[in-house]
């Protein structure tokens, strides 16, 4: 369950997460988007071909109740979060590539994103408030919009925001794990381990496919790395936003399971995933030691 | 009318004068302030941050800055005309102030890089003997070991998000300190440049000083910076630009461009260093006097430290080194969103590639030139003319210069024979800092040596065919061979050691060292993080190999030239 109070904050960090996500835009990276579809390919593939499949795959096998199930489903359709961006920053990825995956994902699932969701979700049985979603895509699109314009007239009001945005982005996992646990404790208790292997397993066999993903396409290992991030951490702020705005509330709290808990345990495993890849980027560049400028 | 001795100036074009008239300005503080009343208002430096942060002074407010700069430098550090003030900054809104104020107070600029290790900067504050260094927070943890020799009692520290809006400085703060850990607490007095200025605003406002004063009895024929080099033959000096040199040469350097640049409508990106003479004369003194907008880059590296500054800014013109435009080439955001605006750029510090010139063209859709010069020279001395370039060749000498060809006996040669380049014009330096039998060594009358071997063609265009020293150049920074020895040589597990310039596609020429070990069991690694220790990153051996013995002369002198005739011979079979 969520309260009232909760419900509004939680609206206000996700519309300021989307201001500090539309502060890292150019309108030149949509028109981009669109004329070079090798990066669309890449991130529309990533993020609404493997993550919706493999979330249909675990909604299918795992037993899980619907609600269950549907909080599977959204939380694999979302677009890349901007915690991807973070954690590539530290693996030493390509963070432009990586803001450029979240970015065409995040524009892209506005079309992609209820027609994804209608298609699995008939797949498997599951009813989905498919115009209330759309609305709340296009309700968040403008706080992007805002940041974009903001950056626009002032830079540094543009990176401030921008800055804060992404703070928050990880506040609010801890915004999470103070608020919401407690107060649905009893029901994670109860709740089978199906949801838990859901949870986790989306993140970390998202990141491993996406991995072999970008390598059948021979990226650059460091390429590679930044898609498997991208791949595999999802826009969990955006989910809980969705579910919270459209679904009833005595609905709420099974289908937030997994995006909650989702938004918990991906920053475990993609802390753990960093560390291999540091690892993986400090060998490389001891083999190849990158040019001086 | 062509002159039959400077066959070049028939391919200048219809804007380029061959000969310039005589400075039009008394010294650099001359230039400055009178720019400034031109521009006033106008932005003219910008410093830009990875995330798009930035912070911006207008030519009015560096004019008045670097007035507080140089009084405070006169009356409260107590120095006199000609002494040595030391600049130790990357790229950021405190350089043109210290740099401008320094000059205002009639002292001697010493350009020292930020990335040099504290036994490297001590040789230098040795030799320079600054009674003052301005330097950065990031970097002046080194400074208490480094004035160990020569100390310095001044110390003026900035930061890179100085004269920013309070906001984007804090969090840049808060982030360099408690996230990237880049800030450790500082050990020797000092004072923090915006406190300086103050100081100095304070002294102007009460005892009612004029800075202006100071620069009175500065001429064009006064050193106005002493620029560290190895020169050809390896042992560091300062090479003494006056203040005439640098104002010919930036007057050079912008009669090339004339008629496609215009006076203060140009926004240009600077991301070399001004601590180095290309950025330094071009970059910042020329397009200054231009009136244009310099967009400043602390850090380059990686690349796409640059994206947010082409996103939100229209440059109008860059400069760079090859190892920046091949780089810029194979960066997935700079093909896909070329800057629209650019003109054209401008490439020197090392050999510019054909194939990296070809692809420059067809990646940001403009020219890129090549300009040769050295240190000694401030540095401009040949360019590539506009639609006129010729593919492996350094262009045409810049107007007011004369450029030949010598031999040995240090006679003039004709077309087409090969000796080493040669130059006199308004540009070439007074002479080494305290080193006047290596001044000796590189002038014959008023012809300076460049220590590199070509040709002229008939047209008076000129081609580098080879090198006199064995100065290896990494991306435009000059490494010695026997500084990098020297190093390697204390190594414990060392025996021999030979250090050679390698061709490497990304940055030019690569530094190799040949070792053999006394300590079989060292790897490459050890060497390398030995090196990494006493040494700049770019001086570090970016290959190594081990041998059981290296090629000597009869008398037991290591060949350099064997081994490099060797990988020449290897590259070749390749």
């Amino acid at each position: 369950m969520v309260d009232e109070f909760t419900q509004t904050l939680l609206g206000i960090m996700v519309a300021v997460i989307m201001l500090g996500m539309g502060a890292s835009l150019t309108p030149r990276d949509f028109y981009l988007a669109l004329r070079r579809p090798y990066g669309l390919f890449i991130g529309v593939v990533s993020q609404y071909g493997i993550m919706p499949f493999l979330g249909f795959l675990l909604a299918l096998f795992l037993v899980v109740p619907e609600t269950i199930a549907l909080g599977i489903l959204l939380m694999a359709c979302m677009p890349g979060g901007t915690t991807s961006n973070i954690f590539t920053y530290f693996s030493k990825g390509n963070l432009a590539l990586s803001v450029l995956m979240t970015v065409t994902s995040t524009v892209s699932g506005v079309v992609l994103i209820p027609l994804i969701l209608t298609i699995y979700a008939a797949a498997l049985d599951i009813e989905i408030p498919r115009e209330d979603i759309v609305k709340v895509l296009f309700v968040l699109l403008v706080p992007v919009a805002i940041g974009m314009s903001v950056r626009r007239l002032n830079a540094n009001v543009g990176a401030t925001i921008e800055f804060f945005g992404s703070i928050l982005g990880v506040l609010f996992i801890v915004f999470i794990a103070v608020t919401w646990i407690p107060q649905n404790w009893q029901f994670l208790l109860n709740t089978t381990s199906a949801t838990y292997t859901a949870a986790i397993g989306l993140g970390l066999v998202g990141i491993t496919i996406g991995y072999f993903f970008a390598k059948s396409l021979r990226l650059h290992p460091r390429n590679a790395r930044t898609v498997a991030l991208e791949t595999g951490i999802q826009n969990g702020p955006l989910a809980i936003a969705i579910i919270v705005f459209t679904f009833p509330p005595e609905q709420q709290q099974a289908i937030m399971a997994v995006p909650a808990l989702y938004s918990l345990f991906i920053v475990i495993v993609s802390t753990c995933v960093t560390f291999v890849f540091r690892r993986a980027n400090t060998a490389a560049e001891q083999k190849m030691p990158d040019s001086l400028l | 009318m062509v002159d039959t001795d400077r066959p070049w100036q028939a391919y200048y074009g219809a804007n380029i004068r061959p000969v310039l008239d005589q400075a039009t300005y008394r010294n650099i503080p001359d230039m400055i302030h009178s720019v400034a009343e031109t521009y006033g208002k106008a932005k003219a430096f910008t410093c830009v941050l990875p995330n798009g942060m930035n912070g911006t002074l207008t030519f009015k407010q560096i004019d008045e800055m670097s007035d507080a700069m140089a009084v405070y430098l006169r009356e409260i550090a107590g120095l006199n005309v000609g002494d040595r003030v030391a600049v130790q900054l990357p790229n950021c809104l405190g350089f043109p102030i210290a740099a401008f104020g320094i000059l205002k107070a009639g002292c001697v600029l010493v350009n020292v890089n930020p990335m040099y290790t504290s036994e490297e900067m001590a040789k230098q504050f040795e030799d320079a003997e600054p009674h003052v260094l301005i330097t950065i927070d990031m970097f002046a943890d080194k400074v208490v070991e480094a004035t160990r020799g020569h100390p310095i009692p001044n110390v003026i520290v900035t930061r890179v998000a100085e004269f920013f809006p309070a906001m984007p400085r804090g969090i840049v703060g808060l982030v360099q300190k408690y996230w990237d850990k880049v800030l450790k607490p500082i050990e020797v007095p000092h004072i923090r440049l915006p406190a300086a200025l103050n100081a100095g605003r304070e002294h102007i406002k009460n005892d009612r000083i004029e800075a202006e004063k100071y620069s009175q009895e500065v001429t064009l024929d006064d050193i106005a910076v002493l620029q560290y080099t190895g020169g050809t033959t390896g042992v560091a000096k300062g090479a003494m630009l006056t203040h005439g040199n640098l104002i010919m040469n930036m007057e050079q350097a912008m009669e090339l461009l004339a008629g496609d640049m215009q006076k203060g409508e140009e926004v240009i990106l600077t991301a070399l260093p001004l601590y180095h003479i290309f950025a330094f004369t071009v970059n910042m003194l020329s397009f200054y006097w231009l009136g244009a907008r310099n967009i400043l880059i602390p850090n380059p590296r990686p690349l796409s430290n640059l994206k947010r500054a082409f996103e939100n800014y229209k440059i109008t013109w860059m400069s760079g080194v090859n190892t920046l435009f091949n780089g810029l080439n194979n960066e997935i955001w700079f093909r896909h969103s070329p800057p629209k605006h650019m003109k054209f750029a401008g490439a020197g510090g090392m050999a510019l590639q054909a194939a990296v010139a070809e692809r420059w063209r067809e990646v940001a859709g403009c020219d890129v030139l090549q300009g040769y010069g050295l240190t000694e020279t401030s540095p401009v001395l040949t360019f590539e003319p506009l639609g006129k370039a010729r593919e492996g060749t350094i262009g045409i000498p810049v107007p007011s210069t004369e450029v030949a060809c010598f031999d040995e006996h240090g006679q003039k040669l004709g077309i087409g024979e090969v000796g080493e380049i040669a130059a006199r014009g308004p540009q070439i330096m007074k002479g080494y800092w305290k080193k006047p039998e290596e001044t000796d060594n590189v002038m014959i009358d008023d012809w300076f040596l460049t220590g590199d071997i070509g040709v002229m063609d008939e047209d008076g265009y000129f081609r580098i065919v080879d090198r006199k020293k064995d100065m290896v150049v990494v991306s435009g920074f000059n490494v010695y061979p026997n500084d990098v020895e020297d190093v390697i040589a204390t190594h414990p597990g060392v025996l021999e050691v030979a250090v050679i310039g390698v061709p490497d596609n990304s940055s030019g020429e690569a530094v190799k060292a040949f070792i053999v070990l006394s300590d079989k069991t060292l790897k490459q690694d050890d060497i390398r993080s030995f090196c990494k220790d006493h040494l700049t990153s770019y001086k570090v051996p970016k290959r190594v190999v081990f041998r059981d013995e290296l090629p000597k002369s009869n008398v037991g002198k290591i060949l350099r030239k064997d081994l490099r005739a060797e990988e020449m011979a290897q590259m070749a079979a390749e």
